[in-house]
């Protein structure tokens, strides 16, 4: 008999929802961790007077209320809503256009009817083609949790689908943009609409119309919450209550092998220390990437691991810079939490930017002091500025050109957010740090830096990966969650779907169980 | 739920295209190439040069200033390429002195082209009753293999945040990281001006004297020697305060304050770096040379002094139980007991050595308390800079 029911490899943000989950159905659960915190990228650090978050903008389908949005619900479900100091985000989001000719500089809300109602102030005219996009949200997000909780498909699925899913079915097969044609929401309204595109990292021509409307009703329907400890909080609140439920979780710990036998996973191995954790079930929270090409012995690996692991394309590189600055907000004339800066509204033309570093030009800029007052001291503010790079560009700058290279990127965005904005920052800042790709791909160890795990391309967006929700089971008692699964990427995601596969993975053991 | 229809293309057509979804995927997923997926990327191999973790290196030359202050020049010792740095940033040595299993941490005096090069330079003086300089300076010898962490600190010049010329004020060990800094300049791979403030007693006492004249050829830099205790001609006399400061700084421009020395060295400074009345974000201290008694921090419990006590430390699966005293910080304890824990900067700031304190009383001096909000929340502490009051347990993995 293995020691362990479960043992999780990682302790980023599906890793802990799944090895919570796991523990609260009584499993005996190990996490083995290679840092020493938990949460991945949902972590936070310190310069000077300053504690930055690492990688929260705003968590989605969180609602106001006990049992309000999909992520709420698994929270209070797990026992971790409770241990968290939550901060509502204000506004959804400022969306400003650098070089279109039409320039756009939007300040959207949350609340269905006041975003409809702004989008009717910026767009005369919109109102109806956007209570109908609203509508069709509201039905989509339903079937959405719906099509996330299957674990097979079967004929009362089908009947059901029939029954009450049939828009579902309808929209799944477009794009957003395909969807907003269809509607027929005006172009600018449409551009404001699509300002979100870069939490998904792809275009609206390309991303999944469930994809993109789930993702506006999350936000624009719940609202959205950070943690006043950052999302460093979030993890080890996470972390404090595995461990109420008896889980054991090893810091310092970096898995380098998954132990197959008689072609099943049966343990894995932390670099250095010769004892092999022995599990009855394996839930890999590194990158499927990492657990194929360097985790398991070839000789064990089915060949259709290697195919279909090739056959994905990585979603966007990151890039953040962290600003603390010695003036307040309203000093610096900073007023909104988060700011999307584009060159252009253009979704298509500006993910094709973001190839190059000289390209790109977008960035979502967040200040931390306007969803969370009082984060740092008096007369201070924390601003943060992300980017994505929708290619491995960062792999072709030299060591010796690295530094300059971030510099380079930091100040294009200074440059860009004072254009932008009409504020003046450069001369108040107190601390910075950058974080490149290749901090990413040091911190998680992840390919090519990327932060968004799997690219939602048109054949790969989670449609498809929901429907297909049993996918990466390649070996038997091997299980992936986090951000390169099913539900994609982003702090939401992350956690459904850790929770998510713990439950599809425990329902299959009870039917496999019975059928012995 | 709302039974309203929706309809994209046409309600055959849509469906048809649903059915297709799966199919798809499963084609495209099964189109792969089935040649082995690859482990490693050139940017996922640049994380690993900068920051490669634990680093092997061997003593290839020792330089000796005095019998208190010596240059080690190390070289890798496996063939790797040595992680690059940025000027101002530290080493940390592991060393296994007796049944004790130490760390400390060391600014690089060398460039950070000098590592591009092959060599790190550390030079290392010795700290009065230290048990871990003292050691190296007696005992270190050519050929040495000795355990590294990768170069870290955040004690470096960022052109976005700092203002074009620094003001070095350097003093004792703390020159290091400034001989770096002069290096890099000199080389162009910083563009920055220094003015250095270099404190000693006596013109004898001014390690790297020959090394700076020479960076102090080029016009970004400047070097300025303050002796305390002897009146000699070229040399400015007393203790570096605001006068000098003032005396230095380029006129009607911003500059940035760098400081880096021994305690005695702060205290004064600091107090005089005050009443240029500058903002914060123009003085930019170096922590970890600045060693302090625990009984001369402020707010410790005094009549805990010498106190001992049981520390139960939980890692892995094991579990140990040693001693350790009130005057003396968590992290020493396990160093003494032989017990490895990632630890590196040892002043409470970097936080490798977060560690949760599972029960017992502590103190925790306000001004090294580097710990995010989580952590105090959650009952994490930095062993480094916290002191046990108590019999405590700790987790530490």
């Amino acid at each position: 008999m293995a020691k362990w029911d479960v043992v999780v490899i990682g302790a980023g943000n599906g890793g802990l929802s799944a090895a919570v989950t796991f523990a609260k159905a009584g499993k005996k659960v190990l996490i083995l961790e290679k840092h020493n915190v938990p949460g991945g990228y949902a972590t936070s650090f310190k310069r000077g007077r300053f504690e930055f978050e690492a990688s929260l903008h705003e968590l989605s389908s969180y609602g106001c209320v006990p049992g309000a949005g999909n992520v709420r619900k698994i929270f209070e479900e797990l026992g971790v809503h409770d241990k968290i100091e939550w901060s509502r985000i204000p506004d959804a989001y400022r969306m400003i256009t650098l070089s279109d000719p039409d320039k756009i500089d939007a300040i959207m809300p949350f609340g269905v009817s006041n975003f409809i109602d702004k989008m009717e102030y910026y767009v005369p005219g919109s109102r109806k083609k956007m209570e109908q996009i609203f509508d069709l949200c509201e039905r989509l997000t339903k079937t959405g949790e719906f099509f996330g909780n299957i674990s097979s498909i079967n004929k009362d699925l089908v009947s059901e689908v029939l029954d009450e899913h049939m828009d579902f079915v309808r929209v799944a097969p477009y794009s957003a943009n395909e969807i907003l044609k269809a509607v027929g929401l005006p172009k600018k309204a449409k551009d404001i609409f699509n300002a979100y595109w870069c939490y998904l990292g792809v275009d609206c021509d390309t991303i999944n119309a469930i994809h993109y409307l789930g993702l506006i009703d999350r936000y624009i329907n719940y609202g959205a919450v950070c943690a006043k400890g950052r999302s460093h909080e979030l993890s080890c609140a996470f972390q404090e209550r595995f461990e109420e439920l008896g889980g054991t979780i090893y810091f310092n710990s970096f898995v380098d092998k998954i132990v197959i036998k008689d072609g099943k996973a049966v343990g894995v191995q932390v670099k250095g220390r010769d004892e092999i954790e022995y599990a009855d079930t394996i839930l890999c929270n590194a990158a499927p990437h990492n657990a194929v090409a360097k985790m398991i012995d070839p000789k064990d690996l089915p060949e259709v691991a290697v195919r279909q692991t090739n056959a994905r394309k990585f979603a966007g590189r990151g890039f953040t810079m962290f600003l603390g600055l010695d003036k307040s907000p309203e000093e610096l004339g900073i007023t909104e939490h988060c700011y999307m800066i584009y060159d252009t509204a253009n979704t298509v033309q500006q993910v094709k930017s973001m190839e190059t570093i000289e390209g790109n030009n977008a960035q979502a800029t967040c200040c931390l002091n306007n969803a969370v007052p009082g984060c740092s001291p008096e007369g201070t503010t924390i601003l943060y500025f992300t980017t994505l790079y929708t290619a491995d560009c960062w792999s072709e700058v030299d060591e010796r050109d690295y530094v300059k290279m971030k510099e380079y990127v930091g100040n294009k965005m200074i440059d860009n957010f004072e254009k932008a904005t009409g504020t003046k920052i450069r001369d108040s800042i107190e601390e910075i740090e950058i974080a490149t790709p290749a901090t990413y791909a040091r911190y998680a160890d992840a390919p090519q830096g990327t932060i968004y795990g799997y690219n939602a391309e048109k054949w790969d967006g989670i449609v498809q990966r929901l429907l297909m929700p049993a996918s990466d089971d390649f070996i038997p008692n091997l299980y992936f969650a986090g951000g390169y699964c099913a539900q994609g990427l982003g702090f939401g995601s992350s956690y459904t779907n850790g929770y998510q596969t713990a439950k599809r993975v425990m329902k299959k053991q009870q039917k496999e169980a019975a059928k012995a | 739920m709302s039974k309203q229809k929706f309809i994209v293309k046409s309600n055959f057509k849509d469906i048809k295209n649903f059915a297709k979804l799966i199919p798809q995927r499963k084609a495209m997923l099964k189109s792969g190439s089935a040649s082995p997926v690859p482990k490693t990327y050139p940017i996922n191999e640049l994380a690993k040069l900068n920051h490669p973790g634990k680093m092997n290196l061997v003593i290839d030359e020792i330089i000796e200033h005095s019998p208190d202050m010596k240059s080690f020049i190390f070289k890798s010792a496996d063939g790797k390429k040595l992680a690059p740095f940025r000027a101002g940033q530290y080493l940390t040595l592991k060393l296994k002195i007796g049944s004790s299993i130490v760390t400390r941490p060391y600014s690089i005096a060398s460039t950070p082209n000098n590592a591009r090069d092959g060599f790190y330079n550390l030079t290392i003086k010795r700290v009065p009753d230290g048990f871990v300089s003292g050691y190296i300076l007696d005992n270190f010898k050519v050929g040495d293999r000795i355990e590294a962490y990768s170069p870290e600190g955040t004690f470096v010049y960022e052109p976005i945040r700092d203002a074009k010329t620094v003001i070095g004020i350097a003093g004792g060990s703390g020159i290091t990281p400034f001989v770096s800094l002069a290096g890099s300049i000199d080389d162009g791979t910083c563009d920055a001006n220094l003015v250095l403030l270099y404190g000693a007693r006596t013109s004898e006492d001014l390690v790297f004297k020959k090394e700076l004249d020479d960076f102090a050829i080029n016009e970004k830099i400047k070097v300025v020697y303050v002796l305390s205790d002897s009146d000699e001609e070229g040399y400015e006399k007393g203790f570096i305060n605001a006068d000098i400061i003032k005396k230095y700084a380029p006129e009607g421009e911003d500059f940035s304050i760098f400081l880096c020395g021994p305690k005695a060295m702060y205290n004064f400074a600091g107090k005089e770096i005050e009443k240029l009345g500058i903002r914060k974000k123009f003085v930019r201290f170096e922590l970890f040379s600045s060693a302090t008694k625990a009984t001369e921090i402020p707010g410790f419990p005094m009549e805990k002094d010498g106190e001992k006590f049981n520390l139960t430390v939980k890692q892995f699966a094991s579990q140990k139980v040693i001693e350790c005293v009130a005057n003396e910080s968590i992290l020493v304890a396990l160093e003494r007991a032989g017990i490895e824990s990632p630890a590196r900067c040892r002043s409470g700031e970097c936080g490798f050595c977060r560690s949760k304190l599972v029960s017992g009383e502590v103190f925790i001096p306000s001004n090294t308390d580097g710990r995010r909000l989580a952590d105090i929340k959650f009952g994490y502490i930095h062993p480094c800079s916290t002191y046990p009051m108590s019999d405590i347990t700790i987790k530490i993995d």
